[in-house]
């Protein structure tokens, strides 16, 4: 394993309603290692995807601060932290979450097209990555058109497609069938192991958890154990 | 933002667009028919509007009519007023005319009617008694013993339940003109006209020359010269060019002869501009409606846009132009509807009480109608689709 890619320190999130106020995460201090493939477990409510969205600059801490590849993401602009998901981070979401306007494809090279490759470029990077999740007969498919499982492959493709330095998976398996499930984590274990792809990925699955290299436990918002693994 | 930018902005507002058709549809039908509702009502209150003033102008005023000075009666020398006037370049008409009044007796009945001396062929240059004769014919400059009767005098014209006094007659019938003076004569009805404007079919229409036979004058007068330009909006130009030839009577524009239905025209217009905004703020509020509801239902989208790293320009611009999509074709497609239905108005008119109307779709109505409407679409995809991409990018994705 490589050089710590992602840093937290002390991270809290709280939200407050009115008077009340709930510590989501308290505290949190963990290192996740550049190709290390990290699984986020604990019960419901447990702050599980909570840490993962923080990780994943989809939200802010109230405190702490998150190191992502030497780069401070707490204190950059809105505007940093866009740029930093699109090059950096890619995102895989339980329920999919693709754009149902657009193809399988389109999901797919949105992003590299954001980032100004040419369309003959983004196209191939596109169809290279939605091959390799094995949805090469599927790429002028709409999300409607696909399956649950198709749908979270292209989920995956559209998250690896930049060769993201970390990929963040917020229980990926959960609306999938056994079957489906085991596709979704050998993929991942696949591409953690070919080419050292840093994966980050939120489960309520022992079995899930148990592939990757290290189980990160949390409860009531707080670290409760910190597993390697030997795989 | 850049060109790569601008890019990926009409690629996510196309696939939205063709992807959603019916929604597409929807959206744009509600736009036509809200440029519809506004233009279509106010271009025939326009019409009706202006064509009270063109009844006006082609039937009493002219474009311009001279008046004698205050003081006096006549228009003096008026033949050579005439001539003067005709060689101002492109002046389309110059017809003399005489106002009197007299007893029009036919069988037992009398009415008293104002009687119009003009001169047959250069009244056809500045009115349209000659084009409005239902049977018969027109005068020609020979006729001394003729006349022509306005439909409203007509008993065969009147309208079911109207009680109003009328000759039963027809072309070839007589009736006796008594004037003020004294004067007695029988004349032959040569042709009954019907302008359609209650203004100008109550006359009974005689020859020019018949004033000086009637009221033994020898002097070469008018009541009135009515002056008929190429288009309106040319008065000022032309009213000049006519005080240049040293002329001293009263130079009227049609405007300022208008009287009650200036007014009248006026009141519409201002009927026209109550209802045109209230039909532009409907209009607007229904466009803003729809279109937020339709963009605030793709919360979800603009969030996982922003989550896989979209800029937040780049995905509210998508949904501006998206509704500047809307707007812009709803509008074309209620313009070309607009414009059918002007084409088959002005082929078949409305038929109203004084004419046939064809509706007007003024230019400038045309445009603020447009943009208003466009604009509105583009202000009801600004603020939901901001709204969600200013906000929490978890809260527009699962619903905070």
């Amino acid at each position: 394993m490589g050089r710590a890619i992602i840093k937290t320190e002390h991270l809290e999130r709280v939200y407050i309603n009115g008077a009340v106020k709930t510590y989501a995460l308290r505290d949190i201090s963990i290192e996740i290692k550049e190709g290390e493939f990290v699984a986020i477990m604990g019960k419901s409510g447990s702050g599980k995807s909570t840490l993962l969205h923080q990780l994943g600059l989809l939200d802010k801490p109230t405190k702490g601060n998150i190191i992502i590849d030497d780069h401070d993401v707490i204190n950059i602009s809105e505007k940093e932290r866009t740029r930093f998901r699109l090059d950096e981070l890619g995102y895989v979401f339980q329920s999919y979450n693709l754009i149902p306007e657009l193809t399988a494809i389109e999901n797919v090279y949105i992003t590299p097209m954001a980032r100004n490759f040419k369309k003959e470029e983004y196209e191939k990077m596109a169809e290279d990555i939605l091959t390799a999740v094995g949805l090469n007969d599927r790429m002028y498919h709409y999300p409607s058109e696909l399956s649950g499982g198709q749908q979270q492959r292209v989920s995956i493709a559209r998250a690896l497609v930049n060769k993201p330095k970390i990929l963040f998976a917020d229980e990926p398996t959960a609306n999938l069938d056994s079957a489906s499930s085991e596709d979704v984590i050998n993929l991942f274990r696949k591409f953690n192991q070919e080419i050292g792809q840093t994966i980050v990925m939120v489960t309520h699955e022992i079995e899930e958890g148990e592939k990757a290299d290290r189980i990160i436990w949390v409860k009531d918002g707080l670290l409760d154990m910190d597993k390697q693994q030997n795989i | 933002m850049d060109n790569n930018d601008l890019k990926v902005m009409t690629f996510l507002a196309y696939k939205n667009l063709t992807k959603s058709k019916v929604t597409f549809m929807v959206i744009v039908a509600v736009m036509a028919m809200s440029f519809l509702s506004i233009t279509f009502f106010a271009s025939i209150i326009d019409g009706l509007g202006y064509e009270f003033e063109e009844g006006m102008i082609r039937g009493q005023t002219g474009h311009l009519m001279i008046e004698p000075q205050e003081d006096e009666l006549y228009i003096y020398d008026s033949a050579k007023l005439v001539k003067n006037i005709r060689r101002i370049p492109e002046v389309v008409g110059v017809a003399r005319r005489q106002d009197a009044s007299a007893v029009a007796r036919h069988e037992n009945i009398e009415i008293g009617n104002p009687v119009l001396f003009i001169e047959p062929e250069n009244e056809k240059h500045v009115s349209d008694y000659w084009n409005s004769v239902l049977v018969g014919e027109y005068l020609s400059q020979r006729d001394t013993e003729e006349l022509l009767i306005g439909a409203n005098l007509v008993k065969s014209y009147a309208e079911e339940g109207d009680t109003q006094k009328r000759f039963d007659v027809d072309v070839g019938d007589r009736i006796t003109l008594s004037f003020s003076n004294g004067f007695v004569k029988e004349y032959k009805i040569k042709g009954i006209y019907k302008t359609g404007s209650r203004f100008v079919d109550d006359k009974i229409i005689i020859n020019f020359d018949q004033y000086q036979a009637i009221f033994n004058s020898t002097d070469d007068v008018a009541s009135n010269i009515l002056i008929a330009l190429p288009e309106r909006g040319m008065e000022e130009y032309y009213t000049r060019e006519i005080i240049d030839l040293g002329v001293s009577e009263q130079i009227n524009q049609w405007q300022t002869k208008m009287g009650a239905v200036n007014q009248f025209v006026g009141s519409l217009q201002i009927t026209n501009q109550i209802t045109g905004t209230i039909g532009l703020l409907t209009a607007f509020a229904t466009i803003y409606i729809i279109i937020f509801i339709n963009v605030t239902n793709k919360r979800k989208q603009i969030g996982i846009l922003k989550a896989v790293g979209i800029k937040k320009q780049i995905i509210l611009g998508s949904y501006v132009l998206q509704s500047f999509a809307y707007g812009i074709t709803g509008v074309i497609i209620g313009n070309v509807v607009m414009q059918l239905l002007l084409l088959l108005l002005s082929i078949h008119p409305l038929n109203m009480p004084i004419g046939p109307v064809i509706p007007i779709l003024t230019t400038e109505r045309l445009m603020v109608t447009s943009a208003t409407l466009i604009l509105a679409s583009i202000i009801a995809g600004f603020f939901p689709s901001k709204k969600a991409a200013d906000e929490n990018i978890l809260d527009a994705i699962f619903g905070g």
